[in-house]
């Protein structure tokens, strides 16, 4: 029988999947949002007894990844309304075919590393198999708030790396992560709003047009 | 041995006989069939004897030139691939007898026919030699006699420029063989197989040695990325001609493959591996061109490339397991490789001959012009029909066997540990092959015989004669054979991977891995019970009611005509666009018409340029050519100077 | 085998062949209920194909005997792929090494019959339909191999009656994830080959929009009966499929199994009446996107087998 953590990570692996399947943005943000919930039930999954410190980190996941940030990405795209990514420069079929790929290539090169987590062992791949996705998305899609999306998913990725050493890393760390993307996605989705405003369109693709 | 001398003389007389004979053409013309059809009888004698496990001995002939002696003999794997050559050759000599008979000059004719005995004399040999020079005699017979039956309509710009896109890409294939050759045979005594098999070459050299065979085998055998002369010269070639060609000359390859995997004993891995991916790239990628097409016999062509990516997964599979030592891997894959081969040479050559019978009879070979054709054509529409659900790979049929023999090879490797079983994941493809071939056999099937006629000269179409059905029952009855009796053809087939793999039968058997031979015999009977009981109870239903007969229900329309049929173009495109450039396709589209049209992507976007940039190179070295004697007498004393003067450094450094 | 197994798993398929057009009924039934109607009876379509068998047939003058004979062929070709799987959980009345492959070799023979038929109609209609039922295949048959890929790896049995009995039962206590994995992409392979929402709207009146109802539009009599029960057994088959993965009933007795598999068949149409209720049909070029992402599921499945 499988564990309750490795359940939680393939369904972190399902969400990213989702992400790459699908064109509406509204599902990408509520699959990234409920990546989130799952990045923050992970730690209680994950340890051996339940502490403050750790139930504080599982918490303030919850509340930043699940609730605050994808409440500010629904709101922008309502304001920028837009709904759908409509032509991504690879498609939907090869974007996920590429992350069935990349979920191949993480499982394998995974089991190479010296540093594989024995607690976990789908720990490892799932973020790698997360942050490669994320890059993908990042990559190959044109809106700019999908490509916010992609940067989070990345950002999980390197969370759920950071999970393999909870017992090590002090919690203000941890507290900076969350802080870091915080500010990354605020700027961000602030800068969205504007090039929208100027340009009357979110294809990051026309941005090249500011060069010279 | 001698059955197979004889037929290869057989061969060769019953057309060379046509082609000097000045008399009556219909006596030549009987005397070539003759000769076809007793040839393959006589050289099936000691093909189906191996088979059925007595072992024909070898025969060695003394050597006019260094090398080795001249050594032949006839294995399994070669029974198969003989009994290919021999019963797709004659089905395709006969109904060329018919086919050109009134259409081209009769000496042309009968010099064609010449050359279509000399090459199934050629590849006889091929699959026989057990020597390298006399197997590279014969693959460059079998390689210019195809290109003499390429060309019979050279009056067509097209069809030169086909056939030299032929012979520019079989020479660079046997250009590739004679450094296989030199390199294996560089260490070994002589160039007989069994010396060479005794002395494979090892590290850089064995590297090098196995790249020229891929080069050379799989250009012939029409492996992407190096099938782009194929699909040209197939189209261009008289039906019947194709039908050999795609059929039964690519096997050649095929069969080179198959003896480079067995005579290295156990193969680096890479080969297994390279192989497979071959295989997966030329099976999807050959279907999904195959599905861009609308001239059918260049979709039929395409086809040849798929079935060459199916036979491929098979043998990959074959060779990964003689390399991870898993002989029921080994055995099922070569046994699947096999009787592919053999099963496509078949259905393939029934569904060419099928398709030149329309063809010819409607005067056109665009898909987007025929239709209605199994009205006027019914024994050509059933066969087509057969040889469609074969190649699709349908059961109770023929390809339906060999693709569950290649699929439960690489499912035995899923089964084992390693890196071996991720050799699992080529299943998948092969579901995806079949799904597609699925789509575009019922594109042509569609278009070609069913529905209304889209084009009004095409209308006139009318049933071939005798001569040209005949072939067509018999292969159709070939193809139902052998997936009817999976009883009789699984132990031969299997026996003969066994001796390729070099393993015993009985104890894979004995290893827990299931021959299914009496079950999937079983499965077969009640299919075709199933199918006879259903079909008796329906009828008893159809007399007690009534019947009518109306025109198609058009939707509340009145129906729009011939013309607002769905094309094979429309057809193809929900898939096509899945596929994107890949798939080579170029669309059309207007308001009352949608067009598509279709280019080779390797072709037009690699070889082509290549070759533009090879002429530019060539234009500039022009100045070289001058036209005084003395001017080459120079280069000649400068050429055999720089070699004397390598061999004297090359000495000293020795 | 012995003889009692094939008793038991003829029993099964009796089931099986006999709750079929209930399963359409059931369909409509949730579909009515979230729409707060009635809905036609369950056994509707007992009584429409009794009807049918009853009446006249008219050919169109366009077709020829491929169109007469379509309609046996799928019949036959879902009849003998119902054969291959041990619906009563323990073994199936056919079983060879590989049978998988003859599984979705049948399904094929039936859809390549049904697509020529449409084609044999020269009806543009028909023609658009048997076009994007291959397409749909093409993109579905990966998908299956995919799924018993994951089963083949999952219990490392090569027949479907190894696989899907009780080899399963073991299978499920140490690849949870893999195999629900699985049955998730069936799951969406069942709406695909069956032309359920969201791939297809059987309910549609538009015959630009439909995928399957369209092929068959020149059927009538009993062929236009033989091909409406297929369709069902076809849907009762992916369903028998998806059961069978989820359910494993080794250990039952062979009346409570065959009522688990009843019910579990049943459970199964209710949920594809759920979704039909809840989700709009996909426009026609996004279907291959779900459906890889189908793939994509099982894909997922045998990476966490393989590794």
């Amino acid at each position: 029988m499988q564990t309750t953590a490795e359940l939680l990570l393939l369904l972190v692996v399902l969400t990213d999947l989702a992400v790459l399947g699908t064109s509406r943005l509204r599902t990408c943000i509520r699959a990234v949002a409920a990546q989130g919930l799952l990045l923050g039930l992970l730690p209680l999954a994950l340890a051996s007894q339940v502490t403050v410190h750790v139930a504080g980190l599982a918490a303030g996941t919850v509340l930043v990844k699940a609730v605050v940030l994808p409440w500010f990405l629904l709101w922008a795209i309502r304001e920028a309304a837009v709904r759908r990514e409509v032509e991504p420069v690879v498609g939907f079929i090869a974007s996920l075919l590429l992350g069935a790929l990349a979920l191949a290539l993480a499982f394998a090169i995974s089991g190479r590393l010296p540093a594989s987590d024995v607690r976990e062992p789908v720990l490892i791949p799932a973020a790698l198999a997360t942050v490669m996705m994320g890059l993908i998305v990042l990559t190959t899609r044109r809106k700019a708030l999908t490509q916010v999306v992609g940067y989070l998913m990345l950002e999980n990725g390197i969370y759920l790396f950071g999970l393999t050493q909870t017992e090590s890393v002090p919690f203000l760390l941890e507290v900076g992560v969350l802080l870091d993307i915080f500010a990354g996605v605020f700027i961000m989705g602030i800068v969205v709003f504007h090039i929208n405003r100027e340009f009357d369109s979110l294809d990051s693709a026309r941005l090249s047009e500011l060069k010279d | 041995m001698s059955f197979v001398a004889w037929s290869v003389v057989l061969l060769v007389a019953s057309g060379v006989f046509g082609a000097l004979f000045r008399g009556r053409a219909s006596l030549a013309d009987a005397v070539f069939r003759a000769g076809t059809l007793v040839a393959a009888i006589v050289g099936s004698v000691p093909a189906v004897r191996v088979l059925r496990g007595t072992p024909v001995p070898d025969v060695t002939l003394p050597a006019p030139v260094p090398g080795g002696a001249w050594a032949f003999g006839l294995d399994a794997v070669s029974a198969v691939f003989l009994l290919a050559i021999l019963w797709a050759g004659a089905a395709a000599a006969w109904s060329g007898v018919a086919a050109l008979r009134g259409h081209v000059a009769p000496a042309a004719a009968r010099v064609s026919h010449a050359f279509v005995g000399a090459l199934l004399a050629a590849m006889v040999a091929v699959v026989t030699a057990r020597a390298a020079v006399p197997f590279l005699i014969a693959w460059e017979t079998m390689a210019l006699a195809s290109y003499a039956t390429i060309v019979l309509d050279h009056a067509s710009a097209d069809v030169r420029r086909a056939g030299m896109l032929y012979l520019v890409a079989t020479h660079v294939g046997t250009l590739a063989l004679f450094e296989l050759f030199a390199v294996w045979g560089a260490g070994a005594g002589d160039l007989t197989f069994a010396s060479l098999a005794a002395h494979p070459p090892g590290g850089i050299a064995r590297g090098a040695a196995l790249v020229a065979a891929l080069v050379g085998f799989g250009m012939k055998a029409g492996m992407v990325p190096l099938h782009f002369w194929l699909p040209e010269a197939h189209a261009a070639a008289p039906s019947h001609v194709s039908a050999i060609l795609s059929g039964v000359v690519i096997k050649m390859g095929v069969y080179g493959l198959v003896r480079v995997t067995v005579l290295q004993g156990a193969p680096p891995a890479w080969w297994g591996w390279t192989l497979l991916a071959a295989g997966v790239a030329s099976g999807v990628l050959g279907v999904v061109w195959a599905l861009a097409q609308h001239d059918v016999k260049r979709l039929l062509a395409f086809h040849s490339v798929e079935n060459v990516g199916i036979i491929l997964l098979g043998l990959g599979a074959g060779a990964l397991g003689v390399t991870y030592a898993h002989p029921a891997v080994a055995v099922l894959g070569f046994a699947a490789a096999a009787l592919h081969t053999l099963n496509h040479a078949l259905f393939k050559a029934l569904l060419f001959l099928g398709a030149g019978g329309v063809a010819h009879a409607a005067g056109t070979r665009e898909l987007d012009r025929l239709g209605a054709a199994a009205r006027a054509m019914p024994v050509t529409a059933g066969a087509f029909l057969v040889g469609a659900a074969a190649i699709v790979g349908l059961p109770p049929l023929n390809g339906f066997l060999s693709e569950w023999l290649t699929a439960r090879a690489l499912l035995h490797a899923g089964l084992s540990t390693g890196s071996l079983r991720l050799a699992v994941l080529a299943v998948a493809v092969l579901g995806l092959i079949g799904a597609l071939a699925l789509a575009c056999f019922a594109k042509v099937v569609g278009t070609v015989f069913l529905g209304r006629s889209r084009d009004p000269a095409a209308r006139a179409a009318h049933e071939s004669g005798i001569g040209e059905t005949l072939p067509l029952v018999a292969l159709t009855a070939a193809c139902a054979g052998i997936g009817l009796a999976p009883a009789v053809v699984l132990p031969a087939i299997l026996r003969m991977g066994a001796g390729a793999a070099g393993v015993s039968l009985g104890a894979i058997w004995a290893g827990g891995v299931d021959p299914a031979t009496a079950p999937m015999g079983l499965f077969v009977a009640v299919v075709a019970g199933l199918g006879g009981i259903v079909w008796a109870s329906r009828a008893l239903l159809r007399t007690r009611a009534a019947r009518g007969a109306h025109e198609t229900w058009g939707c509340g329309y009145a129906m729009a005509g011939a013309r607002a049929q769905y094309t094979a173009s429309s057809f193809a495109a929900p898939v096509l666009a899945s596929y994107g450039r890949v798939a080579g396709v170029h669309a059309h589209r207007t308001a009352a018409a949608f067009a598509t049209h279709a280019g080779d992507p390797v072709l037009d976007a690699c070889v082509t340029p290549a070759w533009h940039a090879v002429e530019r190179v060539a234009r500039s070295m022009r100045p070289l050519q001058r036209g005084r004697v003395w001017l080459y007498l120079m280069y000649l004393v400068a050429a055999l100077g720089a070699t004397l003067g390598y061999l004297l450094l090359a000495g000293r450094a020795a | 085998m012995n003889h009692a197994h094939v008793g038991s798993s003829l029993a099964a398929l009796a089931v099986l062949l006999v709750i079929a057009p209930a399963l359409s009924g059931v369909v409509v039934r949730t579909k009515s209920a979230f729409a707060g109607r009635r809905g036609a009876p369950v056994g509707q379509l007992y009584w429409d194909l009794f009807k049918l068998m009853r009446k006249g047939t008219v050919y169109s003058t366009t077709t020829t005997w491929i169109f007469r004979a379509a309609p046996v062929v799928v019949l036959v070709s879902l009849t003998a792929a119902s054969l291959l799987l041990p619906l009563d959980g323990q073994a199936s009345p056919v079983q060879f090494s590989g049978d998988l492959i003859a599984f979705a070799g049948l399904l094929a023979l039936g859809r390549f019959a049904l697509v020529l038929a449409g084609l044999d109609t020269g009806s543009s209609f028909e023609g658009m339909g048997a076009s994007r039922e291959v397409t749909v295949a093409s993109f579905a048959e990966p998908v299956l191999f995919l799924g018993f890929l994951g089963l083949v790896l999952a219990t490392r049995r090569l027949t479907l009656s190894a696989m899907l009995g009780p080899a399963l039962t073991a299978a499920w206590a140490h690849q949870t994830a893999s195999l629900a994995l699985v049955a998730l992409a069936f799951f969406v392979l069942l709406l695909a080959e069956n032309s359920r929402v969201p791939v297809d709207d059987p309910a549609t009146h538009l015959e630009l929009t439909m995928i399957h109802e369209v092929i068959v539009l020149d059927h009538s009599g009993p062929d236009l009966a033989v091909i409406l029960y297929a369709s069902s057994l076809k849907l009762a088959l992916f369903a028998a499929l998806i059961v069978e993965v989820a359910v494993p009933r080794d250990g039952l007795g062979l009346g409570w199994s065959l009522a688990a598999f009843a019910g579990g068949l049943l459970v199964v149409a209710m949920a594809v009446g759920v979704v039909e209720s809840v989700m709009a049909r996909l426009r026609l070029n996004r279907v291959p996107q779900l459906i890889v992402g189908a793939g994509a599921l099982a894909l997922f499945g045998i990476i966490l087998l393989l590794r």
